[in-house]
């Protein structure tokens, strides 16, 4: 049982046809997906939840919404969501750095205060409560 | 016939009209609220970066309000952007606040151990003068057993005496190991005071931030030394090597620019991470001081996660704490 050329040439040709397609440039443009994923888990590592709740919520939501645009091939979509998820993990890194060093200074005075207050009661032993 | 033509006309240019006024209110509001901190006292010199991002999707609001999507978009980043310049000057300034409430902390500790050592040394003088009353008492009550066991009394005196001198030359000892051991923690006091000045104001340290030649690369590395250990701010001296770099992202300006922030595996990975990125934005602040357009720059903090060389040497660790300055294609 022999094939006739046209049955055996027709694969092969649609074969090559989807290897070619498949080697194509399929690289999407840059969303910017990558750097707003990086950003947002800085973001969450720099304490964002506690210092910023609701940028970091907004950054996760922006950037799912980027991610399923992507997904769509709406990459000017997906651009804009990136962006704006980017921006929002900026605000919380910058809200999370102020929001520590404010705690720190609250505890820094307090502390000062504490010690003065001990060397006038006590001066003969707070050098001795401070250490 | 005039009257029905001008009708819709109308129509066209009130509508018009109401688009550009709500345009025009929210760039008036973002550029209000930017100048506003412009002119603060206290926040107006700090963030330059963060500024003059702000200062640019603000503007971006105004030139490219065209669209309703669009220029959503456009105000919510402009939004944010200058919500971002609050936060960070704001920080910074607390940032200075905390420094001077440590220096305020040592000098608290320092002013009580001084205190303590004040009161030690006049408690060792009391002590040896006593001592001084006490030799003369005792030579004297020894000059009288003396005279006594001459004539052939052996008196109990003899014992009281001894004792009394044995606790009084006790209390001196003490007197004096206290004043010793509080000297000590002054001069402790002292070199910690010292050595935290010298942290703030790393002026005469000798760093020499090797910026890697750029040639026709597209990255520049500026190694640890232009920073104080731990610190994020650019040492002074290496500031002339800022001047490198401008001119290496300034040979091409249609090229973005990233820049990355390293750490060595040493310490906390998260307050690594913190750390590389306030480096990244310390270089990007000098750079934009030195005139490059903030729109080119973003920073990354990479922390640890990516060495250019084994951790496990000092060499190897010293290579990885660095900022690198990428050229990208836009």
């Amino acid at each position: 049982m022999t094939l006739l050329p046209a049955k055996i040439h027709r694969p092969v040709a649609v074969f090559f046809c989807l290897l070619l397609a498949a080697c194509g440039p399929t690289k999407p443009p840059p969303m910017g997906i990558e750097d707003a994923t990086r950003q947002l888990q800085a973001a969450r590592e720099a304490g964002g939840s506690t210092y910023a709740p609701l940028e970091v919520r907004s950054a996760e939501e922006r950037l799912s919404m980027a991610r399923a645009a992507a997904g769509k091939k709406d990459y000017e979509d997906a651009l804009q969501f990136a962006q704006e998820s980017q921006v929002n993990s900026e605000l919380a890194l910058a809200k999370s750095r102020l929001g520590k060093t404010r705690e720190k200074v609250e505890a820094r005075t307090r502390e000062n205060a504490q010690l003065r207050q001990d060397l006038s009661t006590n001066p003969d032993s707070a050098g001795a409560n401070s250490q | 016939m005039n009257l029905k033509m001008w009708i819709p006309t109308l129509l066209l240019i009130v509508s018009a009209a109401a688009t550009a006024a709500k345009t025009d209110l929210d760039y008036a509001r973002l550029r209000a609220s930017l100048n506003d901190l412009a002119a603060d006292p206290a926040l107006g010199k700090l963030a330059p970066a963060e500024r003059a991002l702000a200062e640019q999707a603000v503007q971006a609001v105004a030139e490219k309000g065209g669209n309703g999507k669009e220029h959503a978009h456009l105000v919510y980043l402009a939004e944010r952007r200058v919500n971002i310049a609050y936060a960070t000057a704001q920080a910074i300034d607390q940032e200075r606040r905390l420094d001077k409430l440590d220096r305020e902390h040592d000098q608290i500790l320092l002013a009580a151990s001084r205190h303590d050592a004040e009161q030690a040394r006049l408690e060792a003088e009391k002590q040896r003068i006593q001592s001084l009353a006490q030799a003369e008492e005792t030579e004297r009550l020894r000059a009288e057993a003396d005279a006594a066991r001459a004539q052939g009394e052996v008196s109990a005196q003899d014992a009281v005496l001894a004792r009394k001198q044995a606790e009084q030359t006790k209390r001196l000892a003490d007197a004096q190991a206290k004043e010793a051991a509080l000297s000590r923690k002054e001069a402790q006091l002292l070199a910690d005071a010292a050595a935290a000045d010298a942290r703030s104001r790393p002026a005469a340290a000798a760093a020499a931030p090797a910026a890697t030649p750029a040639g026709a690369s597209r990255q520049m590395v500026l190694n640890d030394t232009a920073f104080a250990p731990g610190a994020a701010t650019l040492r002074p001296e290496a500031r002339s090597n800022v001047s490198s770099i401008v001119a290496f992202v300034n040979r091409d300006r249609s090229k973005q620019i990233r820049i990355e922030g390293h750490t060595d595996n040493t310490g906390n990975a998260n307050a690594d991470l913190v750390l590389s990125q306030r480096r990244a934005e310390a270089v990007r602040d000098a750079l934009v001081g030195a005139g490059v357009d903030a729109r080119r720059i973003t920073t990354f903090g990479m922390g640890q996660a990516q060495p250019v060389a084994s951790n496990s040497s000092e060499d190897g660790r010293a290579k990885n704490r660095r900022v690198d300055v990428i050229l990208e294609d836009r």
